[in-house]
């Protein structure tokens, strides 16, 4: 946990430098007061120091003041969380070529025995609810813009 | 005598058959949100803002509210049965809750919970009624100074209440702030940190972020340790005995007092009330040694304050526009998506929605009573559906919705990257909440702060030559001071352990 603070901290003390930078090259003030650059700029610079601060604080403290909790999961859970990651991922990239329809219902075919449901009928049953049924709902019923993609569906 | 008016107005406009359907779908979508452990109310309101977007705003406006209460309720429901808070401020009922359920006593666990939160939430809303009124008009003499430093109170609120760091909670609300500033520059209207990227000049979208920060990596933190088994108990008696009853009333009463005045209070957020009432009602036990062993009273009152909290918590939205928590955050969202903003003028230029929403909240009470009382077999039934099918439902549902507030992939992508940020955040035991008020309070922050400077052209003296904005400041700084020194929940947690 110590070292993910470690990590934490120096990674938001790289965004507000990053703030700092980018407000730099707003204007800071004009003829009405201040302007787009003044406030991110304080807050960047605020930020940094709380960075800092905060890495100091953890870096002074005593191994496992800050949590005792395991980090990283287990092989089966990474391989779960890297499963709803990926299958996201191809979910947003095929969802306006293929359709709201299509990519959910391959969303919830593939999702469903990656994360251990081992039933054909139920994934089938549940991915045509997911696919068809929820468009159903949304774009008919209730009105929500969802894309159809390319073949139509 | 216009209060009055005004919220038999509230009642004509909210008791049609429409606005009477929202409120009962809203309930029951909210209790199931509080029930399905790893959607909890922010995320889930969060969802389903998108089943409103055809409502007109006062429809709207009353299904999410519904949706919000109905999701504190049903929290309770997996404490007492899983043992794992649906949300947060369930937290401390799991304590008592689920001792009562090994015991045979779920049903009058969950009982007792339902009235508890019908009383509170119906005394707070009669409270909210008297106060809100006033406290509005007084919020009209405010201008951007005052409105800048009542901000800021409520950001330190949040900051200073929300975990073990309270340079992590600063920093915190800091990133929330940082990524508000992406967008269009509010006062003059230049692009700023947009990176060309045209989907971003309305900036980064409160409603995806909210979805990644909290839906998404709820799902991850899930996939990682999936969630136990449901414990069968009895639930054929919801009523509690004379005796349990005796316990409770008290519970109940001090309940709705703690909720509702740390309702008022912005940035309290809902667990503080929970864990004061649970250590209240540890106190004044004659009999302390049976909290932590079934003890009926350290159900009824956090329940109680809970929801007492949850509709004391509209008062600083409705009247102030200051948002308590990251659901009223996301509530406040659903107004913006809705054309409203929340604060003193929605107060006075639309009564007629404004005291709507407040009579929907009794009758959205009257409804989760109806609806906890004879279906509790029916939610647990609920809790059963394995977590997989929770899981994809849920990300479906974000993916729905990132995508159909602006019709745009680019909110599923934003997302997912907050919904990883958001995992390892949570992992790190980051607290999220005042990066979100941070988020949401962002642009008007800046616009108040920037106004005000313009104002004394340039003088930050403004500050502290007015008299109401030199009184929040001083309590800004009090309160970050006191938090150096403070009980944070989980302190509270460890002293009522004691």
């Amino acid at each position: 946990m110590k070292i993910g603070w470690q990590v934490g901290s120096v990674c938001f003390f790289a965004l507000f430098a990053f703030g700092v930078w980018l407000s730099l090259l707003l204007p800071l003030s004009d003829a009405l007061g201040p302007g787009p650059g003044f406030f991110p700029l304080w807050l960047g610079l605020i930020g940094g120091v709380l960075s800092v601060t905060l890495f100091v604080q953890v870096t002074r403290q005593p191994a496992g003041a800050a949590g005792e909790e395991r980090l990283t999961p287990d092989r089966p859970a990474i391989q779960r969380i890297l499963a709803v990651l990926v299958l996201l991922a191809a979910a947003a990239l095929v969802l306006d070529p293929l359709g709201f329809r299509l990519t959910s219902f391959f969303f919830t075919a593939l999702l469903l025995p990656a994360l251990g449901v081992r039933s054909l009928p139920i994934i089938a049953v549940f991915a045509a609810a997911s696919g068809f049924g929820v468009f159903h709902v949304f774009y008919y019923w209730l009105k929500v813009p969802l894309p159809i993609g390319v073949f139509g569906i | 005598m216009d209060t009055l008016h005004f919220l038999l107005n509230g009642f004509a406009a909210a008791a049609t058959p429409a606005n009477l359907t929202f409120a009962l779908i809203g309930c029951v979508l909210g209790t199931l949100i509080g029930v399905l452990p790893g959607l909890g109310p922010a995320a889930g309101t969060a969802i389903l803002i998108p089943i409103t977007f055809k409502l007109d705003p006062t429809g709207a406006i009353i299904m999410l509210s519904a949706i919000y209460y109905g999701a504190m309720y049903g929290g309770t429901i997996t404490s007492v049965l899983l043992n794992v808070p649906g949300e947060a401020a369930s937290v401390i009922t799991c304590i008592d809750g689920f001792q009562m359920a090994k015991q045979g006593r779920g049903g009058t666990a969950l009982g007792i919970a339902a009235i508890g939160s019908f009383i509170g939430g119906t005394f707070s809303t009669v409270a909210l009624v008297v106060v809100a009124t006033p406290l509005s008009v007084l919020a009209l003499k405010f201008g951007p100074p005052e409105f800048f430093a009542l901000m800021l109170f409520g950001l330190c609120l949040v900051t200073g209440l929300a975990g073990r760091s309270l340079v992590a909670g600063i920093l915190m609300t800091a990133v929330g702030l940082l990524i508000a500033m992406v967008g269009i520059d509010p006062v003059r209207g230049a692009p700023r940190f947009t990176f060309g990227i045209p989907d971003l000049y309305d900036g980064v979208g409160f409603i995806p972020v909210v979805m990644g920060l909290f839906g998404v990596a709820e799902i991850l933190i899930t996939a990682e340790r999936p969630y136990k088994e449901v414990i069968k108990t009895s639930l054929a008696h919801l009523f509690p005995s004379a005796d349990e009853w005796r316990r409770s009333i008290g519970a109940i009463v001090r309940g709705t007092g703690i909720g509702f005045f740390l309702g008022l209070i912005p940035g309290v957020g809902a667990i503080i009330p929970t864990f004061i009432s649970y250590i209240a009602e540890k106190r004044v036990s004659k009999t302390p040694e049976r909290f932590g062993n079934g003890a009926i009273e350290g159900v009824a009152g956090p329940e109680t304050a809970n929801n007492a909290y949850a509709n004391a918590s509209m008062v600083p939205l409705l009247t102030l526009g200051i948002p308590s928590s990251p659901t009223i955050a996301v509530l406040m969202g659903a107004f913006i998506v809705n054309g409203l903003q929340p604060g003193p003028f929605l107060f006075h230029e639309r009564p007629e929605l404004v005291w709507a929403i407040i009579a929907s909240f009794f009758i959205g009470n009257v409804m989760l009573l109806i609806l906890n009382l004879p279906l509790v077999g029916l939610w647990a039934k609920i809790l059963e559906v394995p977590w997989q099918y929770v899981c994809v439902g849920t990300l479906l549902f974000c993916i729905l919705g990132a995508y159909s507030i602006n019709q745009s992939v680019f909110d599923v992508w934003l997302m997912m990257i907050f919904g990883i940020v958001g995992y390892v955040l949570r992992k790190l035991d980051f607290p999220m909440a005042p990066a979100i008020l941070g988020l949401i309070l962002g642009p008007q922050l800046e616009k108040s702060l920037r106004t005000s400077l313009e104002m004394s052209a340039g003088d930050f003296m403004i500050f502290l030559t007015r008299p109401i904005t030199a009184a929040l400041l001083l309590l800004s700084i009090t309160v970050l001071v006191v938090s150096a020194f403070q009980l944070t929940p989980s302190q509270i947690r460890q002293a009522s352990d004691e």
